[in-house]
């Protein structure tokens, strides 16, 4: 079958250059504005772009392919060099955007981000054990009860800082192995870890203490040797709790610390959340995949990047018109689903 | 003649005339003169009309006796004999009248047609005499308009106007007062007048052309001298060159450069004068000269064409190219020259060049570098997108729809390259899609690029003989590194190439793992394509190259698929994405030294470093039994980080250990 060939433009260094960073752009991270008109993107270069997302408020199909899609506006309003390393991770408050990458957190104002050459409101670091080398900071969560952000990461530990006064408060311990995902349990404030060494921690944020393990990779049923133990995205909802990466993506009852669910993916899935009473997965492959609680798949929507790396639900207050997923992994690309079923556009660095 | 017939009968007849029977009696002696009878006399006499009233009588008389000799006879009788007798007698009588009568009828007509005749005659001579005078008369006539119609020689002579004459004339010819009234007289002394002035004429013609050859003997003369002259200035020349060697002035082979330089068409003069300015300081580094076929410029043979080949032979025409061409040879620093030559195409305005690179020692070509060095594409894309297969000048293409060629690509090979830089070069600017009626060289245009091109022409030729050594170390499986390039890398290097080959532009665009170089537009058809093969234990890494023309400044592009349990390539695994983003996006730090001719052996040595890690950081599958294939040997910090568990592919020097980016 013959491929089509597009016309080659006259390149010169400097283009080729900036196609290959294309090319080899990986988007670690997403993040809504408070408002929810607005889309920020973090990649492996340590840049941001901010994208304007928002649709007419008619925000009906047609709209959303309408002429508004344009070439124009699927490219970032701003782009700026963030971090020296990638930008792993983001969260947004009601003003601010926390971004964290090879070992730093920096905070931004929403308000003077889209401005040229803005700066970063502070930048900290957490307290690091060894010096060898810098590790990364895979996770950001916001505790709102607290007033406090937890990073995790490389370090293998939990740290706590408090966002009025912005020290770190607390580490945590009991990881062996890098820390991959973080998730907040709303009723007791607890949060759940998800690492490399394949476990899944709960810890008590009152009593700074781990509450609970489970060891993934030890059940069968959901165990898979040749892709390893690591856990690579953690969702909870309550008694609910929805794991997956090297084992198999499983849905667990907290309380009783066993698997109920197994989903038969065997792509590794590195971001799961849950969604209405849906389960949105995506990892290995093109695809977002729609789960029934029930273990049934119930879509899968394709969209634009060989890899997916982390999904993004629009579901701010402020917007409620504006209800769109999007998701960005192995290229640099954003795609946006507004209805789930299949791909509106996508948005590119 | 009837007459004397006559006269003889007649004393037979007894005429009732007394006086004319007498006659004739006398007449048997006509010679007797006195009274004869003449019957021609009588016949004037005698009234024809009573004549014929006797000669009616006469009938009836003798009708009337006839009849009663019948009743006589009929009724028989003896006095009948008697009467009848009687008769017989004057019936006899009768017809001695009626003979007479008889004769003179004769005569009478005899008589009547002699005066007819005479009559006629007589006629006949008076209508001869007039037709005589007729004659006479229209032939005088005739002589009389010929008279009238003479033209004289002299009306044919064309004359000074009368006007003219009396103003002119010497009052001894004109003799005004004569001649005005006599026109005869004016015409004759205007024919004096007009001889006299033809003789006077004549004269200076004679004299004019004496004068004339006089002096075409003097232009001779001097010619000559002239001619002489010259041979003599040789002489004197060809006596100064070993002065001009010694004292270091090739003045005379500059001389003789620039007069054949005299003869290029205003392009190809633009380019000489330029390179000839760039490179007056730095003699050795340049060699121009103006290859000339004077011979051909000045004959051109036409053959009729033959219908077949008529269209064949409008493109020739259309391609013909300028006798005269500039070569120019750059001398680069490892003794290896590129000679370039430039032609002018005339009927289409544009120049081009043919290249040819020669090195000091013979090159002994690998099998996969031969597209590096070869004319066809050693100077292509020079400057970006500049492929030199499409005609630069616009204003070609309705030149071409005339005589059925679609592009100029089919003749490059013949005709030369129409890059960009050598109509710059000549000042030959075409602003785009917009074809001019004449572009004319310009010089300054020209001078504003020589140098950086004739850099870039150096560069180019230096990367290209870099490559080509370094294709013959590849071919063997040893990946040359340089030196000062050993401290990107780690002492021990497990994993090999094996195989160097090229690759088809097609080829490279089938290959499954290659679609996201293609989409990107980094693939096109000016690049070389290369598949090199590294391989350790079971696992063999298949890297696809795109090497652009502007190696070293454009890095070459690899992408890489993996074939050990399983095949892995950048859209199934983040590590090979992460792979060819250290060999891809981080080439810089593997340039090595200036000019940056080691990128791509750098590039591949880096690629068996990246696979070494790959390999000896796979964790092992506790499932499986045996041990890991590739024990891990490399010092590394971490063996994942990020979400996307990404291997230590960075290398640090000297302390040797590998980390993440």
């Amino acid at each position: 079958m013959e491929r089509a060939v597009p016309p080659t433009v006259p390149l010169g260094q400097m283009e080729v250059f900036q196609a290959l960073q294309r090319l080899h752009m990986t988007i670690f991270s997403q993040c809504f504005s408070p408002c929810g008109k607005f889309l920020a993107a973090g990649n492996n270069y340590g840049q941001i772009a901010i994208f304007r997302h928002s649709l007419p408020s008619a925000c009906s199909l047609s709209a959303a392919l309408s002429s508004e899609a344009k070439e124009e506006s699927k490219k970032p309003i701003v782009t700026f060099q963030a971090h020296d390393g990638p930008v792993y991770s983001m969260v947004s408050t009601d003003r601010h955007l926390f971004s964290a990458g090879d070992g730093e957190v920096k905070a931004w104002l929403w308000a003077e981000i889209l401005k040229k050459g803005c700066k970063e409101l502070w930048c900290r670091q957490p307290p690091y054990r060894t010096s060898l080398e810098v590790p990364e900071i895979n996770a950001l969560l916001l505790v709102p009860k607290e007033n406090s952000l937890i990073l995790a990461g490389g370090d293998c530990q939990l740290h706590t800082m408090d966002l009025e006064t912005g020290t770190f408060t607390r580490a945590l311990r009991g990881h062996t192995d890098y820390i991959h995902c973080l998730a907040l349990r709303d009723r007791n404030p607890e949060v759940l870890s998800g690492g490399e060494d394949g476990t899944v921690r709960l810890w008590d944020l009152r009593m700074a203490k781990e509450v609970q393990t489970i060891e993934v990779y030890k059940h069968e049923e959901c165990s898979r040797p040749h892709n390893g133990r690591w856990i690579g995205c953690l969702a909870t909802d309550s008694d609910w709790m929805v794991c997956g990466g090297g084992p198999a993506l499983t849905l667990w009852h907290l309380r009783s610390s066993t698997p109920t669910t197994i989903f038969p993916m065997w792509a590794p899935q590195k971001h799961v959340t849950f969604y209405q009473d849906l389960i949105l997965s995506a990892g290995q492959g093109p695809c977002v995949n729609q789960w029934q609680l029930s273990g049934e798949l119930k879509a899968q929507v394709p969209g634009s990047s060989p890899g997916l790396l982390s999904l993004s639900l629009n579901q701010q207050p402020a917007a409620p018109e504006c209800k769109v997923l999007t998701a960005a992994g192995n290229s640099c690309r954003v795609d946006v689903f507004t209805n789930l079923g299949y791909r509106a556009f996508s948005l590119s660095f | 003649m009837s007459s004397e017939s006559s006269k003889k009968r007649k004393p037979k007849v007894i005429r009732s005339d007394g006086a004319p029977a007498e006659g004739k009696r006398n007449r048997s002696d006509p010679e007797q003169e006195g009274k004869y009878y003449s019957e021609e006399a009588e016949v004037d006499l005698r009234d024809p009309g009573r004549d014929y009233e006797l000669y009616k009588y006469t009938c009836q008389e003798l009708q009337r006796l006839m009849a009663e000799i019948q009743d006589l006879k009929s009724r028989g009788g003896k006095d009948a004999a008697v009467e009848i007798e009687d008769r017989r007698i004057l019936s006899c009588v009768h017809f001695m009248t009626l003979k007479k009568l008889n004769r003179l009828a004769h005569i009478r007509l005899k008589k009547g047609r002699d005066q007819t005749h005479e009559a006629k005659q007589k006629v006949d001579a008076y209508h001869l005499q007039l037709q005589n005078l007729l004659y006479e008369v229209m032939h005088l006539q005739k002589e009389i308009t010929k008279c009238l119609e003479f033209k004289s020689k002299h009306e044919e002579i064309d004359l000074v106007s009368v006007e003219e004459f009396y103003q002119e004339a010497p009052p001894d010819i004109s003799k005004a007062e004569i001649t005005m009234g006599d026109p005869h007289q004016q015409t004759l002394a205007r024919l004096d007048w007009e001889l006299e002035q033809r003789k006077r004429l004549a004269e200076q013609y004679r004299e004019s052309l004496s004068n004339k050859e006089k002096i075409l003997k003097e232009i001779e003369v001097k010619k000559e001298y002239l001619s002489s002259l010259q041979p003599r200035l040789n002489s004197i020349m060809q006596a100064s060159l070993p002065v001009q060697e010694y004292l270091f002035m090739p003045f005379d082979q500059a001389h003789k450069q620039y007069e054949t330089a005299r003869h290029l068409p205003p392009p190809l003069y633009v380019l000489f004068v330029q390179a000839k300015a760039l490179f007056k300081p730095h003699e050795e580094s340049q060699d121009d000269e103006s290859d000339s076929d004077a011979e051909e410029e000045q004959t051109t043979k036409r053959r009729r064409p033959t219908l077949g080949v008529q269209l064949d032979d409008k493109r020739k025409e259309m391609l013909k190219r300028h006798p005269l061409s500039v070569m120019l040879d750059l001398k680069c620093k490892d003794d290896s020259v590129l000679h370039l030559t430039f032609y002018y195409l005339m009927n289409l305005n544009i120049m081009t060049v043919k290249a040819r690179v020669t090195t000091a020692t013979e090159l002994i070509t690998p099998i996969s570098a031969g597209d590096l060095l070869s004319p066809d594409s050693v100077l292509s894309c020079l400057y970006p997108g500049d492929h030199g297969k499409k005609t630069p000048n616009p204003a070609n293409q309705y030149q071409f729809d005339k005589v059925g060629i679609l592009t100029l690509r089919d003749y490059v090979l013949d005709l030369g390259h129409p890059y960009l830089w050598v109509q710059k070069l000549g000042g030959l600017h075409f602003p785009k899609e917009q074809p001019q009626p004449t572009v004319i060289a310009d010089h300054s245009l020209s001078s504003s690029h020589m140098e950086t091109t004739m850099k870039l022409l150096k560069t180019r030729v230096q990367s290209r003989l870099a490559l080509h050594k370094q294709f013959a170390s590849l071919e063997h499986g040893i990946v040359p590194v340089t030196s000062d390039c050993h401290y990107l890398f780690p002492a021990k290097v497990v994993s090999r190439l094996v195989k160097w080959v090229t690759i088809a532009h097609e080829d490279y665009v089938e290959l499954h793992f290659t679609k996201d170089i293609v989409e990107a537009g980094l693939a096109g058809d000016t690049n070389l394509y290369y598949m090199a093969l590294v391989e350790r234990g079971t696992a063999k890494l298949q890297a696809a190259v795109v090497l652009n023309p502007g190696y070293s400044s454009i890095p070459p592009i690899f992408q890489l698929c993996l074939n050990w349990k399983g095949e892995k390539t950048n859209s199934n695994d983040d590590n090979i994405r992460a792979m060819e983003s250290e060999v891809n996006v981080c080439y810089k730090e593997l340039c090595g030294p200036r000019p940056g001719h080691q990128l791509l052996t750098n590039q591949l040595q880096r690629l068996c470093v990246l696979l070494d890690v790959y390999l000896e950081t796979e964790i092992h599958d506790d499932s499986v039994e045996g041990p890991k294939e590739f024990p891990q040997e490399k010092m590394c910090l971490r063996l994942f980080r990020g979400p996307s568990r990404m291997k230590p592919f960075k290398y640090n020097h000297p302390q040797g250990f590998f980390s993440h980016r």
